[in-house]
């Protein structure tokens, strides 16, 4: 499964890309096929292009703040979770997306 | 200058004090007009107040500010020359009248430190006028205030209640005269001096006499005209003026305890660590105090230019003032924390406030030592090309402050103000003072005098020097020397026997051309001769160099190198003959700046041919002087510059992230420009060097901290103990704005807290392991054995360094990395292993080798 995920925190320095990573490494373990882009202090990286998204079954938002870039995703079932989740319990989420 | 009547003239003046006209300035100039017969009266044109100019106390009330401008009224029989001295005294000596007060410190902070905040410590703010922590017990000063005059005045004899008044003004004089005379610093001389002439005031003593007329006892008089006077002074809106009242209370109490209506107060013996607590404080009460057991002064009364607060400033007491209540909520013989830097008085210190403070002074401590490392190394670029940092100085007190600055040098010692402001030329001894007492406080570091330079600007009542219409093109430095040569003569002897004491250079002011500067090499030898003869004690070979700062020298500098020893760049005169462009005219004054191309390639020039002699050259003056020059200075291939004796840590931090051929290279394409504004362009997109993200005094591996609040506090500490932060309450209130949001507790241990805050003045990574693992409101309910705080500049958010946080905060997700950072026992290894993780290079900076010779030192392309 082909999944597309954003994360963002307040002061996106640190926890952006601590849950990217995490999100990366989780999704692996359930043999997901990932892409995270981070929107932190260094502004869009790893940016999801409109073939990522269109091709993505579903979107992960770990997002304390607003998504940049919101309408990309209409049409694509998206959970959103606070950003802590996913580094609390990434599992339940991807858990839940293999339900 | 317009005349009235022959025997009354008049002329207007503005106000050239950045203080305004206050009571030093205004001794001064009250001493002149008393010397003449004349009445003189200054009316200020701003508010319509007239003052007669003979009295402090009226020029004070007058409330002349910065730029007011006043008509200055003179009339008698010797109205001309009093005039003139007026005159002379204004344009020439008034400038210079302002001793520069120390900076007031900022406003309170409205909150203590979290830590205390959570021991649940009270606390009463105040307004910190004199920096510093000092803790003791609280003594509190009773007010002393005029009494009362009660029931009805007894009419006694008035002649000798006059008398009384007379003698009690003559005794109260001689009382301060005896204390100026072991005044220690330069600020408590210069207040007792405005008290000595407050007491001498001429409307004080007519005030009296007028109250003795009316029938009154010489105390009831002294009461009445105290209350006139501080009621007067004491209702103006300058708060300056307001702090006055203060002065002259004092001072009618002392007249009232000589005409012994009143018994003196006991003066106050402390005898251990003591925080004096008072509604006021007189400059005289303060002084009297035993000042190696006072610790601390709490005010009541909000009195930052009050003459007790510059004094406490002058000898380093902790200070607060406009404490509400203090004598209330401070009980005698408690012990008290002065904390004069945040802003607080702690009024009873527990253990949770001991153990703050121990750490504080710890970190205090820390912070002066690593400053004082600092300062002792030498200036070297990144790529370690090293040049002296000099300061300028005249006195001894900005020496001083130049040398705990870790200036190289005194590149620049001005003898002008050693000569300015009386009526007979110093002494060779006078002289000799100053100038050994430099050589001494420099030790081995030089010290270069420069001869008087006076003339244009400057001017000399002893000296008779003529009005010129045009006195900086006009008879001024060297060229009046031979004109004045017995007072060169005295300068070079003192300079000359003050070189045995310390290693002192000689250098001679707007040198035009060759025959000056052998001439005046033979005046040095014929100084040398007359000590030689007299048995007395100089270097022989004291290295005599001259100033750049007339365009002409540099066509001959082939020649100068061969008679020189060394040079002196000074851009502010050298500019403006350079340009024909007078400084002090506003229309042009911003038109030719020092970062002008023409200017550069000029400079340029000067350095290249000064080169192949080996001869030392340095700058002193205003493009030295701006920190954004630096790599310009770099660029020109300077063997010196000489700054402000504050600025001197600075640029050498600053010089320490340049590199050589950078500067060299900024230098070329600035001198390429072809507008001034493209220099400054140039300059301003120069990347603000950065510093390494991390060094050793930011990785703590042994902390006992026991709380949150503790290890956040300790690590706060560490950026300001490395010069990374100014405001610790600030970098320490974002991050616990971040730690709001929720807790950056990660699990397995570790805690990530971090900000984006301009209070850091470098992006930096600061680490710290804890002996005991502490709680951090953690995701998981963990405890937290590594810290891992990362500070980024908010106005530098798009930076390299930034791909050195995310990664790091990815790494952080990886077990091996985590085990990695708890294993190592020294903050070298793990600066290192974080440096080789992370792909960047650490190191401390200015000490001792650089290790950041790396490649991979980031920094914006």
């Amino acid at each position: 499964m082909k999944i597309v995920a954003v994360t963002a925190c307040p002061t996106g320095i640190a926890h952006t890309y601590m849950a990217a990573a995490r999100l990366e490494k989780v999704a692996k373990n359930f043999g997901f096929d990932i892409k995270v882009e981070t929107q932190g202090a260094m502004g869009i990286e790893n940016k999801l292009t409109e073939s990522d998204i269109r091709q993505a079954q579903i979107a992960i938002f770990a997002v304390d703040i607003e998504v940049e870039g919101r309408e990309r995703f209409n049409g694509v079932k998206v959970i959103q979770v606070p950003l802590q989740e996913a580094l609390k319990n990434p599992e339940n989420i991807f858990s839940k997306i293999q339900r | 200058m317009s005349q009235k009547s022959d025997s009354s003239l008049q002329f207007v003046f503005s106000c050239p004090l950045a203080s305004g006209l206050h009571a030093r300035p205004a001794s001064h100039l009250a001493e002149v007009a008393n010397q003449f017969a004349s009445e003189c009266s200054i009316t200020n044109l701003r508010n319509g107040r007239v003052a007669n100019a003979k009295s402090v106390l009226g020029i004070i009330a007058a409330d002349v500010r910065h730029g007011d401008r006043c008509t200055l009224h003179v009339s008698g029989p010797d109205v001309h020359t009093a005039l003139t001295a007026l005159r002379r005294f204004i344009e020439t000596v008034l400038p210079q009248c302002d001793v520069p007060l120390a900076p007031i410190a900022s406003s309170p902070r409205s909150k203590p430190p979290r830590i205390l905040q959570t021991a649940n410590a009270t606390y009463v703010p105040g307004i910190p006028v004199s920096r510093g922590i000092g803790q003791g017990k609280v003594v509190i000063l009773k007010r002393m205030t005029l009494p009362k005059v009660a029931g009805n005045p007894s009419a006694g004899d008035l002649q000798k209640e006059l008398g009384r008044v007379e003698e009690a003004i003559g005794a109260v004089r001689h009382r301060i005269g005896e204390k100026l005379k072991y005044s220690l610093t330069p600020t408590g001389s210069a207040v007792l001096q405005a008290d000595l002439a407050m007491a001498g005031d001429v409307l004080l003593l007519e005030k009296l006499r007028e109250q003795v007329r009316l029938g009154k006892t010489a105390g009831q008089a002294v009461v009445e005209t105290g209350e006139f006077f501080v009621d007067l002074l004491g209702h103006s809106e300058n708060e300056y003026i307001r702090q006055r009242s203060a002065d002259i209370e004092e001072i009618c109490l002392q007249l009232l305890e000589e005409v012994s209506e009143i018994s003196p107060p006991a003066t106050i013996d402390l005898n251990e660590p003591s925080v004096l607590v008072a509604e006021t404080l007189g400059p005289q009460q303060l002084l009297e105090l035993d000042r190696r057991w006072l610790k601390g002064l709490v005010i009541e009364h909000s009195s930052a230019t009050s003459h007790a607060a510059i004094l406490a400033r002058s000898l380093s007491i902790p200070t607060l003032a406009g404490v509400r209540n203090a004598r209330l909520v401070l009980t005698s013989g408690r012990e008290v924390v002065v904390d004069a830097n945040r802003g607080f008085v702690v009024p009873q210190s527990s253990a949770a406030v001991r153990r703050f403070y121990e750490r504080e002074q710890e970190t205090l401590g820390r912070r002066k030592k690593m400053r004082s490392r600092e300062a002792e190394a030498s200036a070297r670029t990144a790529d370690g090309r090293s040049i002296e940092v000099g300061a300028n100085a005249s006195s001894g007190e900005e020496l001083s402050l130049a040398f705990e600055n870790g200036a190289d040098g005194i590149g620049l010692f001005r003898t002008e103000m050693i000569f300015l402001g009386r009526e007979d030329a110093p002494t060779e001894d006078e002289q000799f003072a100053i100038y050994s007492e430099a050589a001494r406080i420099a030790g081995t570091r030089p010290v270069i005098i420069r001869t008087f330079d006076i003339g244009g600007d400057k001017k000399v009542p002893y000296l008779n020097l003529p009005h010129e219409e045009n006195p900086f093109l006009g008879y001024r430095g060297i060229r009046i020397y031979q004109q004045h040569r017995e007072l060169l003569q005295s300068q070079l002897r003192a300079i000359l026997r003050a070189s045995a004491a310390g290693s002192v250079r000689i250098m001679a002011p707007m040198v035009t051309s060759l025959e000056e500067l052998l001439q005046f090499k033979a005046e040095v030898a014929r100084a040398k001769q007359h000590l030689a003869h007299h048995g007395l004690e100089f270097k022989g070979d004291v290295q005599i160099g001259m100033m750049i700062e007339v365009p002409s020298v540099a066509f001959i500098l082939d020649e100068l190198c061969k008679e020189a020893d060394f040079f002196s760049i000074g851009t502010n005169d050298l500019s403006q003959y350079f340009f024909a462009s007078d400084r002090g005219n506003a229309r042009i004054a911003g038109r030719f700046t020092v970062q002008h191309p023409a200017f550069l390639r000029f400079l340029k020039q000067v350095v290249e041919q000064i080169r192949p002699s080996g001869k030392w050259v340095g700058m002193c003056g205003e493009m030295a002087a701006d920190l954004r020059n630096a790599p310009l200075l770099l660029g020109l291939g300077l063997d010196e510059i000489s700054v402000l004796a504050a600025d001197v840590h600075d640029f050498k931090r600053a010089i320490s992230r340049l590199r050589t051929a950078d500067c060299v290279n900024i230098f070329d394409r600035a001198m390429a420009c072809r507008e001034a504004s493209g220099v400054e362009e140039l300059l301003a997109e120069q990347p603000h060097p950065p510093e390494p993200l991390l060094s050793e005094e930011l990785v703590l591996l042994e902390s006992t901290s026991r709380t949150k609040e503790e290890a956040i506090h300790e690590m706060v500490d560490a950026f300001y103990i490395s010069s990374r932060t100014e405001d610790r309450d600030h970098l320490e209130e974002a991050l616990w704005a971040r730690e709001a949001e929720y807790s950056t507790g990660l699990g397995h241990g570790f805690a990530i807290p971090h900000c984006k805050t301009d209070a850091v003045t470098a992006n930096s990574i600061c680490i710290l392991r804890l002996k005991e693992p502490i709680d951090w409101d953690s995701i998981h309910g963990e405890k937290v054995r590594m810290v891992v705080l990362l500070a980024l500049r908010e106005s530098e958010v798009a930076n390299t360094h930034m791909q050195v946080f995310s990664s790091l905060a990815r790494k952080l997700d990886d077990d091996d990395f985590r085990q990695h950072l708890l294993k190592f026992d020294k903050a070298e290894q793990l600066t290192i292993y974080l440096g080789e993780q992370l792909g960047f290079a650490s190191s401390p900076l200015n000490l001792g080798p650089l290790l950041t010779e790396r490649p991979v030192q980031s920094r914006i392309p």
